[in-house]
């Protein structure tokens, strides 16, 4: 008589295991690969020289972020405490940001000046003239999402170093630093809200959806066919234009009248939260037509119609 | 500190022309023009809890349609939901072939009755159908209610019938069919693990 091995509570594997909460793209390769795609999707694109001058823009970012100096980062007990209350601990509303940006916004300008246009060149040096004070009031005006009365040509300049700063930060902690908050919608490392999201492919993260933090990088994980901006899981309806791969849809919710940008790795591997975004203004356009309102902005293309409700 | 939360963006064709885009001296003409041409499709995911056994797997079922009164929407494809804590996105054989069920051509889509010494299978309605089996089962209960027993012990019993629930169900309805079987008295009931 053969005798059964009788598996004990805890003995039995999970299949696949925890969902990992927070995903941040590697600091080396993060801008340089957003860069690579702007530059595949500007062939034969409509936008291509806009495109164009953006990956340009975020070639600066990552030589930049290659350099950017020493800055002070949270210490262990700020981390824990933003962990225990759930609450991002490096707030773009509330942590202190080291002038270390600034310094990243010059290189930045020096960098992009190289291709500008007559128009950006000008704005670039209207940037340069700027004193400390006011890019700080910039920033805080950008990161607040106050687009109004802005300087809209001069934003993405400003954005893409702020950028810089807080994906140094995100990465230079790594994901064990930080937890679920308790706003779904806003990022668990810098309380931004997302620009997009990616349903991610291969290893844990197989097929699940992340939101992608517009200023941070950092990804976070959402449950799929939930709005990611009133949480409703009922009327949630997938846009795409017909006749795509289907790799950028909106995802779109009946109960608050909002979309947000899915992408699907499973459909294009390389898909990029903030290059696609800015290649696929047609399904903003659209979605505009059909009266519905994006929930999280993309700091390269900002328009003044910001809404606040 | 302001609370941003609820904040919108619109972009739109209107707005582009002050928008950064334009202010950087890159035109949106082009990129208006196109839009004319390009139509936009609808497709909805819908979560689903995978109905063949008693393991319960998280489905997720995409269709195509959109959803206009007159427009019939049709489910193109079923995977497993990934964020489901039971299966994490996994199938087996039965549920990744959902698709072909829910499509079958022999797919019983309304209730039929085969008639004591006929080989023929007729179409009845859902109400004909609650009423043939209410009847049924109220028939059996009034003959074969066991109230009291030899003893003389109340024990409210109703052994002639019996119950199979589905093994799909939620908390919810495993709670209420639980409640209205044993309030009749049924002591044969189970929940069919698996078809």
């Amino acid at each position: 008589m053969s005798t059964t091995a009788i598996l004990q509570p805890g003995e039995i594997e999970p299949p696949v295991g925890e969902i990992p909460f927070l995903y941040i793209p590697a600091r080396d390769s993060v801008f340089r690969e957003r860069a690579v795609r702007l530059r595949a999707l500007a062939q034969g694109h409509v936008m291509q020289e806009f495109l164009l001058f953006m990956a340009d823009l975020t070639d600066a970012q990552h030589a930049a972020l290659a350099v950017l100096a020493q800055v002070p980062l949270p210490s262990a007990a700020q981390t824990a405490l933003g962990r225990e209350h759930g609450m991002p601990p490096l707030s773009v509303q509330s942590w202190p940001r080291d002038a270390a940006w600034q310094k990243a916004l010059a290189q930045i300008i020096v960098h992009v000046m190289k291709t500008a246009t007559p128009t950006a060149t000008r704005i670039l040096q209207r940037l340069q003239a700027m004193d400390s004070a006011a890019l700080e009031t910039f920033a805080t005006e950008i990161l607040a999402g106050n687009f109004d009365d802005m300087d809209l040509g001069a934003a993405p300049f400003v954005a893409a170093a702020l950028q810089v700063y807080w994906t140094h930060l995100s990465t230079a902690l790594g994901t064990r630093a930080f937890a679920a908050g308790d706003i779904v919608n806003l990022c668990p490392v810098c309380a931004s809200p997302p620009v997009s999201s990616v349903v991610r492919i291969g290893g844990a993260e197989n097929a699940l959806r992340y939101l992608c933090c517009s200023v941070c990088n950092a990804q976070w994980h959402m449950v799929r066919v939930k709005c990611s901006n009133c949480e409703s899981t009922a009327g949630i309806s997938y846009f795409m234009i017909a006749g795509t791969s289907g790799a950028v849809k909106a995802e779109a919710c009946e109960a608050c009248g909002t979309y947000l940008k899915i992408m699907h790795m499973d459909k294009d591997q390389y898909v990029d939260p903030v290059a696609d975004d800015l290649a696929t203004l047609a399904l903003d356009l659209m979605m505009d037509e059909s009266g519905q309102l994006r929930s999280g902005p993309n700091l390269f293309l900002i328009s003044t119609s910001t809404l606040a409700a | 500190m302001q609370v941003t939360r609820r904040q919108f963006f619109k972009l739109c064709g209107a707005g582009l022309g002050s928008s950064s885009l334009a202010m950087l001296g890159f035109s949106a003409t082009e990129a208006l023009a196109e839009i004319r041409s390009f139509k936009l499709e609808r497709a909805t995911e819908t979560r689903n809890t995978c109905p063949y056994c008693s393991v319960g797997c998280g489905i997720l079922m995409y269709s195509l349609g959109d959803k206009a009164k007159n427009a019939k929407s049709t489910i193109i494809h079923i995977e497993g939901d990934p964020d489901h804590p039971v299966n994490r996105g996994t199938l087996c054989p039965k549920g990744a072939g959902l698709l072909d069920f829910v499509h079958s051509a022999s797919r019983l889509q309304y209730p039929e009755v085969r008639e004591a010494g006929t080989d023929e299978w007729k179409r009845i309605s859902w109400d004909e159908a609650f009423t043939r089996i209410a009847t049924h089962m109220k028939n059996d209960r009034d003959q074969n209610f066991i109230a009291k027993n030899a003893d003389g012990l109340t024990v409210n019993r109703w052994l002639s019938t019996g119950f199979l629930a589905a093994s799909a169900s939620s908390n919810e309805s495993g709670y209420l069919t639980h409640k209205i079987v044993r309030s009749w008295g049924m002591l044969a009931f189970d929940n069919q693990a698996r078809v």
